[in-house]
């Protein structure tokens, strides 16, 4: 270990370079290593014809907000409080927002 | 040589609080001279000390340091000057506490961007050069009262500096380690270096080495 | 070769007069890594989420048509299929039979649904890994359904989707046209919803408007519009990232106003020091330049390691019960990373520089003093 403080934290932030850059390439080769995933999961929304992904199976609405209506988002009621807790973190679809449902 | 030349110093200029600390001093230090300022405190020596070390500019008159006129030089030149020219002793040490002795010795010279090698040995010679080589890596807090004074002389003399200027150096020590910090200015005194003192204490102006006392009182030189 | 030197020099003070007050610079540190820690997660998350959903979702229909009865989504009449299907451009008309339903043995969601090409045997159902996994059902099992009229419906799981389909599928039963009538008593010549393909896409909202026109009481909604869903999902807006950022925001301003207020005394000392010493004012700014540099970076660069692994690796665990919410059925999300230089470096000007400037600003008017305060002292 060298003794000068400065040539430890030049070191050290060499290290994290590095690190940054092997970060940066396992993202870019486990993006074409799990290529065949990635199809298959297009695979299966063209088959099912589907909308949605599925991230969250608490409220209908949350679950396929593609499909929900302009009245659910909000449990019926533009201002009633979020009853479930996904439903706050997704915000209400853009073409719902936009005066949609119509 | 310092030639000093009606130099007043104003605080607070234009204000109620308004002080006169130096008043109209003329003065020429010669090189490798010993030079104490004697008198009372608040006469205006620590102020005229700033002023030759160019710490600060005077509010009128003019200081030649070397033939060179430096009261009206930017304040990047006269850091410069001061770093290479001056070397420093304060009345408390002023010591970096937490850092060691050595780099405490080290500190002026960092902006100059010397190699660190070359200027770690000569700040280690240094120390070894006042007896303490072995607390070169303590820490400055650890150290007794004497070898902080000595560390203190080290780091005035790192940047190799031909004045040294020194303010109260022994307001805060005993007598044997006042007679001892005598002793080592006395042997830079012989290596050529032009000393420079502001102090009430007799055992540094009465000390033989002493060539000429300066006294003053109120912002003006009263006696010599 | 001397300006390097220099700054070396002055790191190396630096890193000494940090390292003084070890215990609370590394708990700054350790603070500051957690709030990267945490932005850079949420950044890697939504963005893979962003990415993997803009991929997939391109394969969905390109049209859904919807009926709304009084502003509720409502089962279209299978009749309308032929009303579109004159429209000019509209290629094929297909309907689709799907829908929810709750298990109340393990309070789980499922979506259901029909599709007579894909599977088609009565008494048997094709699920997904999370339908499997609340069921607690490695390949085979039987679940049962409770029909419209209280009677029970027994569906023998015959397959089990991939894993690596599960962010598509992780709640789906596929089931047959038959058990799902019965199971809802879901009347005849009705669909949930109808999709539409066409021959160019560049028509899709003329179609849609003339359908619109046709049928008033239905809504088409185009792909353009689902990607776009998913294109907001967890948007500044959404509650995940305010909840974590008001929290990034508020620690950076106690972090920032510690550091604007916090030029102690002894501070403030040490800079006359060393401006006696001879040090220039652009000195005493480049060492408080580098005492923010060296805690902002070590906590940048720590935090977004930390993210990586975590997002990547761990499968974001963290924000797993916030992603769950009341969810029973919960896909296991083996995101493909995806980060970007323009990610880490937007990254490092929101997290880096703030806290560096908010380290040296303060530092300015000390840094300006003269130098012969020390001697004033």
């Amino acid at each position: 270990m060298p003794s000068r403080m400065s040539t430890r934290f030049v070191i050290f932030l060499v290290t994290c370079v590095a690190l940054v850059w092997g970060m940066l390439l396992h993202a870019h080769m486990s993006r074409s290593s799990t290529g065949h995933a990635l199809q298959e999961r297009r695979e299966v929304i063209r088959r099912f014809q589907l909308s949605d992904l599925c991230l969250f199976t608490d409220a209908r609405y949350i679950r396929h907000p593609v499909a929900a209506d302009l009245h659910t988002p909000f449990q019926d009621y533009p201002l009633s409080m979020e009853h479930f807790p996904s439903g706050s973190l997704m915000p209400v679809p853009p073409h719902l927002r936009r005066g949609g449902g119509e | 040589m310092i030639e000093i030349k009606d130099v007043r110093k104003v605080f607070n200029w234009g204000r109620p609080n308004e002080f006169v600390a130096i008043d109209g001093v003329n003065l020429c230090l010669h090189s490798q001279s010993v030079t104490v300022l004697k008198g009372p405190s608040g006469s205006g020596k620590t102020t005229l000390l700033t002023l030759i070390a160019c710490m600060a500019r005077p509010t009128s008159g003019r200081i030649t340091l070397m033939d060179r006129e430096i009261t009206s030089l930017p304040e990047r030149f006269l850091t410069e000057i001061r770093r290479r020219t001056f070397g420093f002793m304060f009345q408390q040490f002023n010591l970096i506490k937490g850092l060691t002795a050595l780099e405490n010795v080290m500190l002026p010279a960092y902006p100059a961007g010397e190699k660190h090698a070359v200027l770690e040995k000569r700040a280690g010679e240094l120390l070894g050069l006042f007896n303490l080589s072995e607390k070169s890596r303590a820490k400055v807090e650890w150290l007794s009262g004497g070898e902080a004074q000595r560390v203190a002389i080290a780091r005035a003399l790192i940047n190799n500096p031909s004045i040294i200027i020194a303010d109260e150096p022994t307001a805060h020590l005993d007598t044997k380690l006042s007679r001892e910090f005598m002793e080592i200015l006395l042997s830079l005194a012989r290596d050529g270096k032009t000393i420079l003192i502001a102090s009430h204490d007799p055992i540094v102006y009465e000390s033989d080495m002493v060539e000429r006392v300066v006294e003053m009182r109120d912002g003006k030189i009263v006696g010599e | 070769m001397r300006v390097i030197e220099k700054h070396r020099n002055i790191l190396d003070f630096t890193l000494s007069s940090l390292a003084r007050r070890k215990g609370k610079n590394l708990s700054l540190v350790f603070v500051y890594t957690f709030v990267v820690f945490l932005i850079a997660s949420v950044t890697f998350f939504t963005h893979s989420l962003k990415t993997e959903a803009e991929v997939i979702l391109r394969d969905a229909p390109e049209m859904m048509v919807q009926r709304l009865v009084a502003g509720r989504h409502d089962l279209i009449p299978m009749s309308y299929m032929d009303t579109i299907r004159q429209i000019r451009g509209v290629q094929s008309v297909t309907s689709r039979l799907w829908g929810y339903y709750f298990d109340p043995t393990n309070g789980a969601n499922y979506t259901l649904l029909v599709k007579p090409e894909e599977h088609s045997t009565s008494g048997t159902i094709l699920v997904g890994r999370g339908v499997a996994r609340s069921v607690r059902s490695k390949q085979t099992g039987t679940i049962p359904f409770k029909t419209y009229d209280g009677s029970y419906l027994f569906l023998r799981i015959k397959e089990v989707f991939t894993a690596e389909s599960e962010l598509a599928n992780a709640d789906l039963i596929l089931i047959s046209e038959a058990d799902f009538k019965r199971l809802f008593a879901y009347p005849d010549g009705y669909a949930t919803d109808l999709v539409l393909h066409v021959r160019n896409a560049n028509e899709l909202p003329t179609i849609a408007t003339k359908i619109t026109h046709l049928l008033p009481d239905t809504r088409p909604i185009l792909r353009e519009e689902i990607v776009r869903t998913y294109d907001a999902v967890f948007s500044w807006r959404g509650g995940l990232v305010i909840v974590v950022l008001l929290g990034v925001v508020l620690a950076f301003f106690i972090l920032a106003w510690e550091k604007a207020t916090g030029l102690s005394a002894e501070e403030r000392r040490e800079i006359g020091i060393l401006k006696g010493l001879g040090w220039e004012t652009t000195d005493v700014l480049f060492m408080k330049f580098w005492e923010g540099a060296v805690i902002s970076l070590s906590a940048f660069f720590l935090g977004i390691l930390c993210a990586y692994g975590h997002v990547f690796f761990t499968s974001s665990m963290l924000f797993e019960p916030a992603l769950k919410g009341w969810s029973v059925i919960y896909p296991d999300f083996r995101l493909t990373p995806v980060i970007s230089a323009y990610q880490i470096s937007t990254l490092f000007f929101l997290t880096v520089l703030p806290y560096t400037v908010a380290t040296i600003v303060p530092a300015w008017r000390a840094a300006t003093v003269d130098p012969d305060t020390v001697m004033r002292a």
